[in-house]
């Protein structure tokens, strides 16, 4: 039947499954003998009725609209050769759309369109919104469904530290809304972090909950070109914790101990230690800013073997976001936890009890204190290993004042 | 032609004797003796079996008349649980074995030992080296005696400085026929796990482990080693590579859980056959020094060795002989079709040149 057709041109209408028919059109129309729209004969007949002018417009309109929908998918898919549209693609929603409109009498039915198109915004009788729904409503779910499925056969990719870029993907979006809407982070100096190799990012700690942390890590993350994922190294409660001990290596963060950094450093990764500790991170609001002593020197021997640059980092505002007014030890021993704070808030109303105050927040990053002066060897000179500590807390401490000076609310920079 | 060099096997009648064995007797140039206290199940051919305990005192005797020069120690008995027995076949059979070897001039020892002798510890470095102390559990028997067995080494290495003494440290081992913690883990339809802990694990394939054993014989080094495939899994990754599900249980009831199952003597370890840290902390091995002065290369990297062992008990669901056809069959088919592309080839090549555009508008169609 077909073959008879002088002009071999194919049918416009897209099958069941999405995909374009592949008949030749019927001579005189664009569609073959199956896609014929059904209510050809009753706009047909309609046209001799009294409403007919309002119809003729009505198809027009949906036969343009089909058609850019087709040059949509075409393009669609020469972006994206191997995706085939679903079967409930927006041409089946038109194609309903217009199976119902038939059914119901002319008139009416452009009664209908025009109060559409009259009440709702201009957007909603755009094709191009729907089509934008649709294709984004489709590909997130086989999206999502491809994940599922990757991640319960085990077919996703960990580094050796056990970092895992989807893990972290998913959990970004709340870090990001703490970073940027909660306590409007704003970070300088990002450009004294290399773009590759090694460096060890050194920081002020505080807080009670290692949010500095995570904002720390954030900021590099986002603010930098290249975005560098940080390694932090945390201290040995956490691994202890349920979530928070597979959050941490999921994300990229690695346990400190000595052995861990120097890896990490000599891999040319960016690893961020807090030589602070529980020291600092509990410490009582009225010791705010004040610097606790920096361990026992082990990040500069960190360093100091494997020739990295110390980058000093000061956070502004995180030492006000919990008010710790004491300390019990006695609890703190019996559950194994670090230390126990006491503030207006914790223990007494439970989980509301670790919502952080919405503080104002400064991160920055100092010059690189070269490390390529000294020899490797150096680690012995514990005088020396002394000495660059307090340098580099001092540094730091400098940098916190100086934040300080220019801050005129906690709440508001 | 020098003398074959005679090499005894402790423990041949258990697995790692008797894997170790069988692949020693297909080398050249060597003469392999077996001692075990019972004999092994199935003959091992060329093996020269004798039968006795490794705690005999004539065991130097022995030695000196067969001229051994490398003893490969396997015998050791597994246990959950510490038991008296297993200690003293153990810990003090291996004091016997190298006091009547250092005794009797024997050149080089190399035992089997794991990574679970370093413990699973929260303030565990990612990768342990092997100086790393050794905190491994000492309610595992089996950890228990290692750990034993591998301070007896330190002290053995100043006390016989000519015998050359291996200590291969390997992680989970997994593999088709290995009876090992990991596989009676990783065969329960649901694997436990602590809720909220995913600690990076390692392991090995079977051959793997027995060609890292034999590799030794042909290395001038000694020392400690740790052994194991490249790449370290989460331990919910390595479950779901294995093709099962982790079931996870929160920690505090996963330990009560297991103390009242010993308090009322139950059989905790049919459901986990590790200690709960071992699911909870990392416990891998760093193998640089297996690439750098061991010079051995483990065939299987960590999820090939998991993909494997996972089809292999998929497979083994299925009766033996039907699933034995299909893979028959599979197997075959591909073969058929990598011969008929050969073929095809080789008749590309020697067809004339008109004919051959016939041929390829032929394979177009």
């Amino acid at each position: 039947m077909s073959e008879q057709a002088p002009a071999k041109t194919l049918c416009v209408a897209l099958t069941q499954s999405g995909l374009p028919c592949k008949k030749y059109a019927l001579p005189g129309s664009e569609y073959c003998s199956v896609h014929t729209p059904k209510d050809n004969g009753s706009k047909q007949e309609a046209t001799g009725e009294p409403s007919a002018g309002s119809a003729i417009p009505d198809r027009d309109i949906r036969e343009e609209l089909i058609h850019e929908l087709d040059s949509l998918i075409e393009r669609i898919r020469k972006l994206a050769p191997e995706y085939t549209p679903p079967p409930f693609s927006p041409a089946r929603l038109l194609e309903l759309f217009e199976k119902n409109l038939s059914k119901i009498s002319p008139d009416i039915g452009l009664g209908i369109l025009q109060k559409l198109r009259s009440s709702i915004s201009a957007d909603l009788l755009d094709v191009d919104t729907w089509k934008g729904i649709w294709y984004m409503l489709n590909y997130s779910l086989e999206y999502q469904g491809d994940i599922l499925k990757r991640r319960l056969t085990g077919e996703y990719e960990t580094d050796e530290w056990g970092f895992d870029q989807e893990y972290l993907n998913a959990v970004l979006p709340f870090f990001e809304f703490m970073y940027k809407a909660y306590w409007r982070v704003e970070t300088t100096g990002i450009e004294n972090i290399p773009d590759t190799g090694r460096a060890l990012l050194v920081s002020n700690h505080s807080g009670q909950l290692p949010w500095d942390g995570a904002m720390v890590a954030l900021s590099v993350y986002k603010e930098h070109p290249s975005q560098r994922i940080v390694r932090t190294l945390f201290a040995t409660w956490f691994p202890t914790l349920p979530f928070f001990s597979q959050m941490f290596t999921k994300c990229g963060q690695v346990l400190a101990t000595e052995d861990n950094g120097m890896r990490l450093l000599e891999q040319d990764e960016l690893v961020a230690v807090y030589p602070e500790g529980y020291k600092g991170v509990g410490k009582l609001y009225k010791e705010r800013y004040r610097l606790a002593r920096f361990g026992r020197g082990g990040f500069i021997r960190m360093a100091l073997a494997t020739q990295s640059p110390i980058i000093p980092v000061s956070v502004v505002g995180a030492e006000e976001t919990y008010i710790s007014l004491a300390k019990i030890p006695q609890v703190a021993k019996l559950i194994h936890f670090p230390y126990f704070p006491i503030s207006p808030t914790f223990p007494w109303m439970g989980l509301l009890g670790f919502v952080p105050l919405p503080t104002k927040w400064y991160i920055d990053f100092g010059e690189p204190i070269q490390m390529d002066t000294y020899d490797p060897d150096d680690v012995q000179d514990l005088v020396l290993i002394s000495q660059l500590t307090d340098q580099v807390r001092n540094i730091i401490q400098e940098m916190i004042y100086k934040r300080l000076a220019g801050r005129r609310s906690v709440f508001f920079g | 032609m020098a003398e074959p060099k005679v090499i005894l096997v402790t423990g041949v009648s258990g697995y790692w004797g008797r894997r170790v064995a069988e692949h020693l007797v297909r080398l050249p140039g060597v003469y392999v003796i077996g001692l075990d206290s019972e004999k092994p199940p199935e003959e091992i051919k060329d093996l020269d079996f004798i039968q006795a305990d490794i705690r005999n005192p004539l065991l130097k005797q022995l030695l000196e008349t067969e001229g051994i020069d490398t003893v490969f120690h396997l015998a050791f008995n597994e246990t959950r649980s510490p038991a008296e027995a297993a200690f003293d076949h153990n810990v003090m059979g291996t004091v016997k074995v190298f006091g009547a070897c250092a005794a009797a001039g024997v050149k080089k020892i190399i035992i089997r030992s794991s990574t679970a002798v370093y413990g699973a510890h929260p303030q565990n470095s990612t990768y342990l080296h092997e100086k790393t102390a050794l905190k491994g559990s000492l309610s595992w028997g089996s950890v228990r005696d290692l750990v034993e067995i591998e301070s007896f080494c330190n002290g053995f290495r100043r006390q016989a400085p000519d015998v050359a003494l291996f200590v291969l440290r390997f992680p989970s081992i997994i593999g088709p026929t290995v009876d090992s913690p990991m596989t009676r883990f990783l065969k329960e339809p649901a694997a436990p796990v602590l809720w909220g802990f995913d600690p990076l694990m390692q392991v090995i394939h079977e051959e793997d482990a027995v060609s890292a054993l034999v590799h030794c014989l042909s290395s001038d080094r000694q020392g400690v080693y740790n052994v194991a495939a490249e790449g370290v899994v989460p331990l919910v990754k390595l479950i779901h590579i294995a093709g099962k599900f982790p079931l996870p249980v929160f920690h505090l009831f996963a330990y009560w859980g297991s103390s009242i199952c010993d308090a009322v003597g139950m059989a905790a370890q049919r459901f986990a056959p590790f200690e709960w840290d071992y699911l909870r902390y990392p416990w891998v091995g760093d193998i640089e020094r297996m690439r750098t002065e061991l010079c051995f290369v483990p065939r299987y990297n960590a999820e090939e060795a998991l993909r494997e062992f996972a089809g292999y008990q998929r497979m083994s669901i299925y009766k033996p002989e039907s699933a034995a056809l299909e893979y028959d069959i599979e197997r075959l088919r591909d073969t058929i079709e990598r011969r008929r592309r050969a073929a095809a080839q080789r008749k590309a090549d020697w067809m004339p040149d008109t004919e051959e555009e016939d041929f390829l508008e032929g394979a177009v169609e």
